[in-house]
């Protein structure tokens, strides 16, 4: 069958698994609970009560709709397209998680949950939680990997203000994966909990769910873009480490055929396995974490290590609606190295004011090489995914080294 | 902590248990602490007379075991223990003891990266009558890549606990399962003992039930094997009072490690002769 553009929205949230990949490869035991919360996504899907109410909470309690931001002085110096961006990072909380973290927390609450558990890595997602688990009176823990507890201090501390429980991990390499799996443990045990998890990735519904709660950054796009330039854009770009922002960024686009996606890894220090996170460069298709999709794993089907300088997109899988995407060839996948993300924070600061998260800063990076290629008249739009004071004492590290080290002297001294 | 209750269970009198045999499911990692250590350990597990080997074939993120397991695979996975190295394990155990019962367990993207049709087909030429896939819902095959794992004389082992509703266990057990794993209770491995109040009744259940689409028109009933946080002989024999098998993994690991293989094993038989002749 020729699918339709139109087709590719009714087979992403439809009911029915109409994808090659995604699904439902967890242990038995947590069918019952992933059954419970298919359930219950279904019904407020179309429920408008439950949409109103979480469109509510996105403008009370996020500040939405974000800021729509056309970049002159960036587009002038690129000398191609003209640039704009999606201020994501305008979320409390810092990026787009929240927006996901509040559509969950009601269905939870719907289902008369009273404990959440959560993974995180670089903490953003854990934040995020962490602070809608306390607007709602919920018991929250969040799992994190060791190595990233203890690189990513402030998170933990934000999480911890906020009355969530963290619990650092020390299996494995101590990182995202070891989390993810401590929190399914988690479930395992408690089954009775809530498990909210942090991208558009793992077993059905999550893919879809989160999905269908992002998607209103496109939609914001669409409207924005029209009112700013009188048409729609010609490029999206947006960084993909599980895929949650990316496709809040792209689903409303997907009928629309001039536009096209594009979707940015990350290259981290070069091409060699455990250097990058670039899934759909290297991965091939596998089953983890619950969910059918392209990992990046070695030929006897081990998961590989992983690297990037961002934390957000050191992860091994990819949003199984995005493999599915990709293969159809809709959306087209790029990669950006660690240097070329450091560079594109220090640009866009410069340029235009806006100091963006280095997940975000892939994206950024790929759309200066694309914009400057393209004619004047065509519209490039970056998705800031989040903003980059979280990032403090890895950019520092870069920019400033001699400064962050007086500063840890001075605060030592305390 | 829960037991089950002792009255009207099985009594190991029944006549279930094959002559010398342990009704024992014995867990064991391929290639941990290493490939020649691992066949050793499944020969002292043979000789102790377990009805039941099981091995897991290693992977680097076992996301359902617990700390002890994990490091196993990971240490085996670090090793570089392939697929193919545990098929040729599996083929020289075979070879030694024909008839010994072999069940094979492996995380889902193992298989699937060796070919699930290819692996199927191995597990089949070397007498794997189950496979247990632990992130695999035995009914979850529907995406073409997992069609082959249908295999008629290689048999996918459900993995349940007491939350498995009345309707979905029916389906299994319509669906022609002949061999169910039940967790003690909402756990990982290695996890402390304990029976969920819920799991006799499952238990129950699943024996009621002949063994459908079965060639013989003595259908036997389906086997249940317990697991999950059973670490000491004494745990396994109030197991084995209403289910068919104790699945024991963490605990034989950890005293492989600390090397008292043999005592664990011994007093593992001790503990069944106690009980048969009091019985």
């Amino acid at each position: 069958m020729e699918l339709t553009q139109t087709a590719y929205k009714d087979l992403i949230l439809g009911p029915e698994e109409g994808m090659a990949y995604g699904g439902t490869f967890v242990p038995e035991v947590l069918l019952p609970s992933l059954h419970e919360i298919t359930d219950a996504f279904e019904e407020i899907k179309n429920d408008e009560c439950f949409v109103a109410e979480f469109h509510h909470a996105l403008c009370t309690f996020s500040g939405r709709p974000t800021a729509f931001t056309p970049l002159p002085r960036l587009s002038a110096m690129l000398g191609g397209a003209q640039v704009f961006l999606k201020n994501e990072g305008l979320n409390h909380t810092g990026a787009h998680k929240i927006t996901h973290c509040i559509g969950q927390i009601l269905l939870a609450k719907k289902l008369g949950k009273r404990r959440i558990i959560a993974e995180t890595g670089a903490g953003q997602h854990g934040y995020a939680t962490a602070a809608v688990c306390a607007r709602m009176g919920l018991d929250c823990t969040v799992y994190m990997g060791r190595k990233d507890y203890e690189r990513q201090r402030p998170n933990v501390y934000w999480m911890e203000l906020l009355g969530a429980k963290v619990a650092a991990v020390d299996d494995g390499d101590q990182t995202l994966n070891d989390a993810v799996i401590a929190a399914f443990k988690d479930w395992v045990a408690h089954p009775e909990s809530y498990y909210l998890l942090g991208s558009a990735v793992g077993p059905r519904p999550y893919p879809a769910m989160n999905t269908f709660f992002q998607k209103v950054v496109g939609e914001e796009i669409r409207r924005q873009c029209q009112a700013a330039t009188g048409r729609l854009p010609d490029y999206l770009v947006a960084c993909v480490g599980g895929g949650s922002n990316a496709l809040g960024m792209f689903f409303d686009f997907l009928d629309d055929e001039g536009v096209t996606l594009v979707g940015v890894e990350a290259g981290g220090r070069g091409s060699a396995p455990g250097e990058h996170a670039a899934k759909m460069r290297q991965g091939k298709l596998g089953v983890f974490e619950g969910y059918h999709s392209y990992f990046l794993q070695d030929d006897d089907g081990n998961i590989a290590p992983t690297h990037s300088v961002s934390a957000g997109l050191d992860y091994c899988g990819i949003s199984p609606i995005l493999a599915f995407l990709a293969d159809e060839g809709r959306v087209r996948f790029e990669t950006a190295s660690d240097e070329a993300a450091l560079t594109a924070v220090k640009t866009l600061a410069r340029t235009e004011g806006i100091i963006p998260a280095l997940e975000s800063a892939h994206a950024f990076a790929h759309a200066f090489e694309l914009a400057a290629q393209l004619p004047k008249d065509c519209i490039v739009v970056v998705n800031a995914s989040g903003r980059g004071e979280k990032d403090l004492f890895i950019t520092m590290r870069h920019f400033q080294e001699e400064s962050l080290r007086d500063y840890a002297r001075h605060l030592l001294a305390f | 902590m829960n037991t089950l209750e002792k009255t009207g269970g099985f009594s190991l009198m029944n006549g279930r248990f094959r002559e010398g045999q342990l009704p024992i499911m014995a867990h064991l990692v391929v290639g941990y602490p290493s490939l020649e250590e691992s066949l050793r350990t499944a020969e002292a597990y043979i000789r102790a007379g377990v009805q039941v080997l099981e091995l897991q074939i290693p992977f680097s993120h076992p996301t359902a075991d617990g700390p002890i397991i994990t490091a196993a695979c990971r240490e085996a996975v670090r090793q570089g223990v392939t697929v193919r190295d545990c098929i040729v394990a599996i083929a020289a155990l075979r070879k030694r003891h024909p008839s010994q019962e072999i069940v094979a367990m492996s995380y889902l993207n193992r298989i699937y990266a060796f070919g699930c049709q290819r692996f199927m087909g191995e597990m089949e030429a070397f007498g794997v009558q189950h496979l247990l896939v632990p992130d695999l819902p035995v009914d979850h095959i529907d995406f073409p890549s997992f069609q082959n794992l249908r295999n008629r004389r290689v048999k996918l082992v459900p993995v349940l606990a007491a939350n498995v509703s009345d309707a979905r266990l029916e389906k299994l057990l319509q669906m022609g399962f002949d061999f169910f794993y039940l967790m003690s209770d909402f756990k990982i491995t290695g996890s402390a003992f304990g029976l969920h109040p819920r799991l006799r009744e499952v238990i129950a259940r699943v024996k009621s039930h002949p063994v459908a689409h079965c060639q013989s028109a003595y259908a036997p009933f389906p086997r249940v094997g317990v697991g999950f946080g059973i670490s000491t002989p004494e745990q396994a024999r109030l197991v084995v009072e209403d289910a068919d098998l104790a699945i024991v993994g963490s605990a034989l690991i950890q005293a492989q490690r600390e090397g008292r293989l043999d005592a664990y094993l011994d007093e593992l038989k001790n503990t069944f002769a106690r009980a048969t002749e009091c019985a």
